[in-house]
């Protein structure tokens, strides 16, 4: 039996009916068309799926669509607002962080739920915040370095 | 030294503001209308005659459009097998299954779940056969083959598997006088190395969309890395021209490091779509099945012997190479060629021979894995190098600097002049940027040590190259190439290659994808060619432009040519710089009605004759080498036999950075997944040739925690051929850094890892065993 | 094979009564849906298949950390390991139950993962029961039927099978008070990476008679990953009480433990780090005895 959904995703509000069955992730692909949201794996452990929920980040693909009735999703999709790119995007793209860029999306929403809670994360922490997302392209290197100037993007702009 | 504008500087990628908001697309963002979805059968033995293959039910299954299974699909093309340069595969297993999770059948439905669900609805009757499972047994006389012949394969010149064998190809390769090498050295080194097998992890996994037309062609969009390779399979195995196979690659890969080439692991999509009446339909592997279908690293056996003069000189070098292909030649044969060719070292040395064999097991498919056979046996001679350095006491960088090839020294293998040799330098900066001694807190059971190690690899001859670029009107420009971008930059420095040639703005370039009906040939994104052959491509095609611009720039100003320079997109003479036009003022007044200026760049390295005779096989050969020497220090906890990476400092020649942000992107990648191959990753196959750890639950990949420090240093020896002097780097970084591991876990606890992967309960074994229960 | 969830159907309850009492409708084809980090893997692997999924995060009153000096601590199925994590509380006073939750995979996990659901699903390499046995924690099912009090030790029965039957469910762990010169720890180790399966998680509780004498009246040791469920290594406990808590006694007491324990695979190895992590673990808690 199908389940009716309400649900906000990037601010938008949806209202759905839904199989129980349905896992968010392909709600997002494939019913909305939001696709920077990518599978990677499938057991929650690649973290290419990754979405805030309620602002903290989990793996879309370890959670039902019906899951989310009456929550805040925010995508990849939702990060720049107003065609302005967020201090993270902007770092991402300066500092060299992207290259396949399949694990991007995931990589920046586990990035922004950080620096929303952590203003000023040491490189450790900033290490435990996006270990759940996995890319085998970088290194990681220089995505830490991105993060780490993003959150000092964020800080000069909060004192102008 | 030059001054270029464009080239050179560490600008950011033109893909990043694609990527970063969700907008790239990949394959399995498409949606075409009439979608089906198809799901594949693989067999569950390793070795087994299909018996009897029944599909009623699952085609009578609602929602189900069509199912395709081995027979019907060769009965139809008569037989068709695809491979090069051994044909030997089937799209979908006929007779005889060879490997655990070959594809039998293909089911496509109008859902992923119906398709799921229809699957379980066809039986299989085995009867299982005697399976080969590593490559000593498949080498023994009494063994199953996998092969029972090899008449009706295609086979290209001097790629005859062995009859009535497991070996796939043997290759020797000699020179000098082995014995009389042996008989000069004061020492002889006598080791067995083994390497395991890996997957490529790439985080995108293996996907295509495919629809027959009527007029009996196919078309393809699939992640693949080599657009032509696939096209040539395909039609050489369907017999049907290469014009009526297309083969579309989306914007973006995610990831590929050798495992999405030639369409491997996707070949039964091929057979479905011949049965959906031209509906398209696409397969999108699992994670589960990315483990078990497609291409994985060779596993290998390295005996390596080499005789040695008192004050470190290397004078013989016998290899014996045996590597794991699995059911299927794939790509195996070259693979083993070039490990052959590199097995001996980046290294002067007069006496050699090298024996390799690359054998068929029932063992899933090895293929191109990032390095192409070198990290193999860098891993044999990189390891012996510290065993040599030790006996002798001689310092570890010390002893390879003294054997090292040098501009000019005909090497061993592939008969050529080495010509670009930044190795020396490598070594040198890998040894200025380590820690020094006493450096970092001591702590009781933590033992640290460094470690160096050294490779090369050369990049794949021959490699037609062509190139079309568009000038528009308005001076932005489209770059029409075979190429694909899967995060290595490919786009970023055709962009820049041609901005720096017309000096027009870099953001208005743009990289089309590969399509074979629109771009022009290149083999493959592969073999860290990319820059150096395709690099030619674009920079002629630009030049090509350019020269059009001139001639029509020199009647506006009325100037010679000679007089004439362009700068900053703007033509002027050079001795009176107010006499100036614009490039779009050129176009514009040129062609009021608007138009493009088409470049083209052909790029063709490839000296007939120049194959070494000495080689038995075929080999072509390259003028271009990539070097790099990295160095690792470590930490090994001696109670837990855990190992800590400190730091890596890799140093790569990359004759000239074009981009200086994406090559460190590069090594600091490549270091991981080199040091996480080494590592935390290896394929395991139970006695019935079952991969056990076949999803990311069970085979890890490091997260940012697992990162050590990477330090990526680049040393620029311009080669005279390359685009601005620019070789290849993409391999590279995977090759020097398991050695490099090993060798600094010897420095710290005098413990020598011989066999991959280095875990944390083999190297405690060994400390116990040397130890006791003294606790070290 | 991991494949496409089979179709169920959808509850939410909003109270604890209608959940157990759907349970009870549903007996023995009913699942409860808590976090789901290890439940949707099961279903996708269709190791599990129920017909009925009985989501409970809309109980409100399921979700509390609470504490007080005699009931002790209390923590509600719906509590996640991130709540555990940035508990005030759990870190002041049970400081060995977030270095467990700590040890449980990603972020992305312990935003959703709960610990009742990480001890239900009775996973022997699970990180917060051997932490759980060490604090002598009690489990309060729930079921129509009524209520019942099991020691956690006593919850699991093999490999991913618990004591729970087909109409229960766990609402409650229960912690007693700990005594007054206690340090408690957890260290485990990875099978190989950072974020991955436990090889050896290690949970220790230790109290001394004083900060003088340290002599050690209480030791509790619960081990993960190295037997068919999490474990207590009773003869360890014992030997330590008693005795003054120093380096080589806990040297010894490692001794002990590695021979309680019963790994299957990598055995060698385990067994090896049974030995290193109790020491450690007996060290790192000697240093936090206040």
């Amino acid at each position: 039996m199908n389940c009716l959904i309400n649900l906000k995703i990037n601010g938008e509000s949806y209202q759905l009916n839904v199989k129980p069955n349905l896992l968010l992730l392909d709600l997002l692909r494939y019913d909305i068309g939001l696709t920077g949201t990518k599978r990677g794996c499938d057991t929650g452990e690649c973290g290419a799926c990754t979405v805030l929920l309620e602002g903290r980040p989990i793996n879309s693909c370890l959670m039902l669509a019906v899951e989310a009735n009456e929550k805040n999703i925010l995508t990849i999709e939702g990060m720049a607002k107003d065609g302005k790119l967020h201090p993270l995007q902007e770092a991402f793209i300066e500092k060299g962080a992207v290259q396949c860029g399949f694990c991007t999306p995931g990589m920046l929403l586990s990035a922004k739920a950080l620096l929303d809670a952590n203003s000023n994360p040491q490189e450790e922490e900033i290490k435990k915040a996006i270990a759940g997302n996995l890319c085998r392209c970088t290194g990681y290197t220089k995505i830490i370095k991105a993060i780490i100037s993003a959150a000092e993007k964020i800080k000069r702009r909060e004192q102008c | 030294m030059l001054n270029y504008f464009v080239v050179g500087k560490p600008i950011p990628r033109v893909d990043a503001i694609e990527k970063v908001t969700g907008k790239a697309i990949y394959i399995d963002d498409l949606m075409f209308p009439n979608l089906l979805y198809g799901k594949v059968l693989r067999s569950k033995f390793a070795h087994a005659k299909i018996l009897h293959l029944d599909t009623s039910k699952a085609e009578k299954f609602p929602g189900v459009k069509a199912v395709v299974t081995g027979k019907e699909f060769a009965t139809n093309f008569d037989n068709p097998l695809v491979g090069s340069p051994l044909a030997d595969q089937p799209f979908l297993a006929v007779e005889k299954v060879r490997y655990i999770g070959e594809p039998i059948a293909v089911v496509a439905a109008i859902n992923q779940e119906i398709a799921e669900d229809a699957l379980d609805l066809i039986r299989v009757e085995y009867e299982q056969l005697p399976a080969v499972l590593n490559v000593e047994d498949a080498l023994k006389n009494d063994r199953p083959l996998v092969h029972e012949s090899f008449n009706n394969f295609r086979c290209s010149p001097g790629f005859k598997p062995v009859e009535n064998s497991n070996i796939c190809c043997y290759i020797e390769i000699t020179n000098g006088n082995i014995e009389q090498g042996f008989r000069e050295a004061d020492f002889i080194f006598e080791d067995i190395f083994t390497t395991h097998s890996t997957q490529h992890v790439p985080m995108e996994c293996h996907v295509a969309i495919a629809q027959f037309n009527p007029d009996d062609s196919i078309t393809i969009w699939a992640p693949d890395q080599s657009p032509y390779g696939g096209q040539n399979l395909i039609s050489a195995a369907l017999k049907i021209p290469e014009s009526r196979v297309r083969i579309i690659t989306p914007p973006y890969i995610g990831g590929g490091f050798g495992g999405k080439l030639n369409l491997s692991g996707l070949m039964p999509i091929v057979a479905i779509a011949w049965k959906t009446n031209y509906r398209p339909v696409k397969i999108v592997l699992t994670r589960e099945e990315e483990f078990v279908s497609t291409t994985i690293r060779h596993s290998s056996i390295i005996k390596l012997k080499s005789g040695v003069k008192k004050d470190g000189t290397i004078i013989s070098r016998y290899a014996k190479l045996m590597f794991d292909t699995g059911a299927y030649a794939d790509i195996g044969p070259i693979v083993l060629g070039k490990a052959a060719t590199g097995s001996l070292g980046p290294y002067k040395i007069p006496h050699i021979k090298v024996e390799g064999y690359c054998v068929y097991t029932n063992k899933a498919i090895a293929g191109a894995y990032r390095g192409f056979g070198i990290p193999q046996v860098c891993w044999a001679y990189e390891s012996q190098m510290d065993i040599i350095a030790d006996k002798l006491g001689i310092n570890s960088i010390d002893i390879r600097l003294k054997n090292i090839v040098e501009e000019g020294y005909i090497t061993p293998t592939e008969k050529q002049e080495a010509h670009a040799v930044g190795l020396g330098k490598c070594l040198i900066k890998v040894r200025e940027n380590m820690s020094q001694k006493g450096e970092g807190k001591i702590i009781e059971n933590r033992k640290r040590g460094k470690g160096v190690a050294c490779g090369y690899k050369t990049a794949k001859t021959p490699s037609g190259a062509n190139a079309f670029v568009k000038l528009n009107s308005d001076a932005g420009a489209d770059i029409f190439v075979s190429s694909v971008e899967m995060g290595q930059g490919v786009n970023t420095i055709f962009a820049q290659i041609v901005a720096e040639e017309l000096s027009i703005p870099f953001n208005n370039i743009r990289v089309l994808p590969a399509d074979t009906n629109i771009t022009p040939f290149f083999p493959a994104s592969n073999a860290s060619r990319v820059t150096f052959y395709l690099g030619n491509a674009v920079k002629k095609a630009a030049q090509d432009i350019k020269e059009q611009l001139f001639k029509i720039a020199k009647d506006i100003l009325q100037a010679d040519k000679e007089d004439l320079a362009l700068e900053q997109g703007l033509f002027f003479v050079k001795k009176e710089p107010k006499r100036k036009v614009k490039i779009m003022e050129i176009m514009k007044k040129t062609y009021p009605g608007g138009i493009s200026i088409l470049g083209r760049g052909t790029y063709y390295q490839y000296k007939l004759g120049s194959f070494p005779s000495h080689v038995k096989v075929e080999i072509p050969t390259t003028e271009v080498w990539m070097y790099a020497s990295q160095g690792v220090e470590v930490e090994v906890d001696t109670e837990t036999g855990r190992v800590k990476i400190l730091k890596v400092v890799a140093v790569h020649d990359v004759g000239k950075a074009i981009n200086p942000i994406t090559c460190e992107g590069q090594i600091e990648g490549g270091v991981l997944m080199a040091l996480s191959n080494a590592m935390f990753e290896e394929l395991l196959f139970n006695e019935k040739g079952k991969i056990l750890n076949s999803s990311l639950l069970d085979y890890k990949i490091p997260s940012a925690l697992d990162m050590p420090e990477i330090k990526a240093i680049l040393v620029e020896e311009a080669h005279r051929e390359g685009p601005y002097g620019a070789k290849g780097l993409g391999e590279m970084v995977a090759v020097p850094t398991a050695p490099a591991i090993a060798n600094a876990i010897c420095d710290a606890v005098g413990i020598r890892i011989k066999d991959l992967p280095i875990t944390p309960d083999k190297l405690l074994r060994a400390l116990k065993n040397k130890c006791g229960d003294c606790g070290v | 094979m991991l494949r496409k969830i089979k179709d169920f159907e959808y509850f939410k309850p909003s109270t604890l009564s209608e959940a157990i009492s759907l349970l009870a409708q549903h007996r023995g084809r009913a699942k409860i849906l808590a976090g789901g980090t290890d439940l949707l893997i099961q279903m996708k692997q269709k190791n599990l298949t129920p017909e009925y999924l009985i989501d409970i995060k809309n109980i409100s009153e399921l979700d509390y950390i609470k504490h007080d000096e005699e009931e002790s601590l209390k923590i509600g199925a719906l509590v996640t390991h991130s709540s555990i994590v940035n508990s005030t509380i759990i870190q002041e006073k049970f400081d060995l139950l977030m270095e467990a939750s700590l040890a449980v995979g990603s972020v992305q996990t312990r935003n959703k993962g709960t610990v009742v659901g990480n001890i239900c699903n009775a996973s022997p390499s699970a990180d917060t029961p051997p932490v759980l046995i060490a604090l002598d924690s009690r489990l309060k099912l729930i079921s129509t039927i009524g209520e019942r009090i099991v020691k956690i030790k006593d919850f699991f029965i093999s490999p991913f099978k618990n004591i729970l039957l087909e109409n229960e469910l766990v609402a409650e762990i229960q912690i007693p008070n700990l005594p007054v010169h206690n340090g408690g720890s957890y260290l485990w180790l990875p099978k190989i990476t950072a974020v991955d399966e436990t090889l050896v998680g290690v949970g220790v509780l230790i109290a001394v008679d004083d900060l003088i004498h340290k002599t050690c009246i209480m030791a509790r040791i619960g081990l993960g990953s190295v037997a068919p469920t999490p474990i207590r290594a009773k003869m360890t406990e014992e030997f330590l009480k008693g005795k003054r808590v120093e380096d080589v006694i806990f040297r010894q007491a490692a001794e002990i433990a590695a021979n309680e324990v019963s790994p299957r695979s990598r055995a060698e190895y385990r067994r090896e780090m049974v030995k290193v992590l109790v020491k450690r673990a007996l060290g790192k808690a000697l240093g936090k005895i206040k």
